[in-house]
């Protein structure tokens, strides 16, 4: 089974804002389970985009049932992509977890575009899980994390819009 | 930017990845998005930063799954119609 959830929302900020944000979204207060951060590669694609990968390392918050699959695992490594589009001033995201993967899988992709006429930036995201587990497992996995992933895009937000205004403070120190 | 910045995997990478990150963030702001600049212009800041990287990598068992993923390419089909393995 292959769980698929998708959701769109509105920055009230600029493309330039809305990109750094992204950029230097860890640390905040909204994910203190991020331990790290790192650029792997980054340059430009043949079209002229800014491309770059990095590698993200998070502690699990796995729930109890899964622990005697996962032994003593509690931390995981996520790789993310993105490309930078700065003409038509649209950012292109992936992520997805490097290990564990057997287990679970969550891939998202996300899509910022500026909007000109509105002065908004839109983020447009589908996430997709899925599991190589046998179906009664797979079935809790998937539906435990597509509850929690909710929880997770909330809590993102929140830490994007705490960036921006960091962000946006520097700016415009008054 | 100053203040707070997240940690490099490797703790002795993370003071050369805010001197790269600062850099990146200047020159993401003032030229690539204005058009002004179509070249890295943090290469010193970066081999730096990506040498420590580098040698740290080596040892996590993590290297092989980064590089395989590396070579896969989420935007060239539009990301859902992908069927990941």
């Amino acid at each position: 089974m292959v769980l698929w959830y998708h959701n769109t929302h509105i920055y009230n900020k600029d493309f330039q804002t809305v990109s750094l944000a992204f950029f230097n979204r860890y640390p905040n207060p909204y994910a203190s389970h991020v331990l790290s951060i790192d650029t792997i590669s980054r340059d430009f694609s043949s079209n002229g985009n800014l491309s770059t990968t990095r590698l993200i390392r998070k502690t699990g918050r796995l729930p109890e049932w899964v622990r005697p699959f996962l032994g003593g695992i509690s931390e995981s490594w996520i790789i993310e992509k993105s490309e930078v589009d700065s003409n038509r001033k649209e950012l292109r995201t992936y992520t997805r977890n490097l290990d564990h993967t057997r287990i679970i899988q969550v891939e998202e992709f996300t899509t910022y575009t500026y909007d000109n006429d509105a002065g908004v930036t839109k983020a447009s995201s589908a996430v997709k899980f899925s599991s190589g587990f046998n179906l009664a497992i797979r079935n809790r996995i998937e539906k435990w994390s597509h509850n929690r992933f909710d929880e997770n895009v909330k809590r993102s937000r929140m830490g994007m819009a705490f960036v921006m205004e960091k962000l946006e403070q520097r700016r415009h120190p008054c | 930017m100053g203040n707070v910045m997240s940690a490099s995997f490797a703790p002795e990478c993370t003071e050369l990845k805010h001197e790269y990150d600062n850099c990146f963030n200047q020159w993401y702001s003032e030229k690539f998005l204005k058009g002004l600049s179509m070249e890295n212009e943090c290469s010193k800041q970066w081999y730096a930063y990506t040498t420590c990287v580098e040698s740290a990598l080596v040892k996590q068992g993590i290297k092989p799954a980064l590089e395989a993923a590396q070579k896969e390419a989420p935007f060239e089909n539009g990301g859902e119609s992908s069927e990941s393995k």
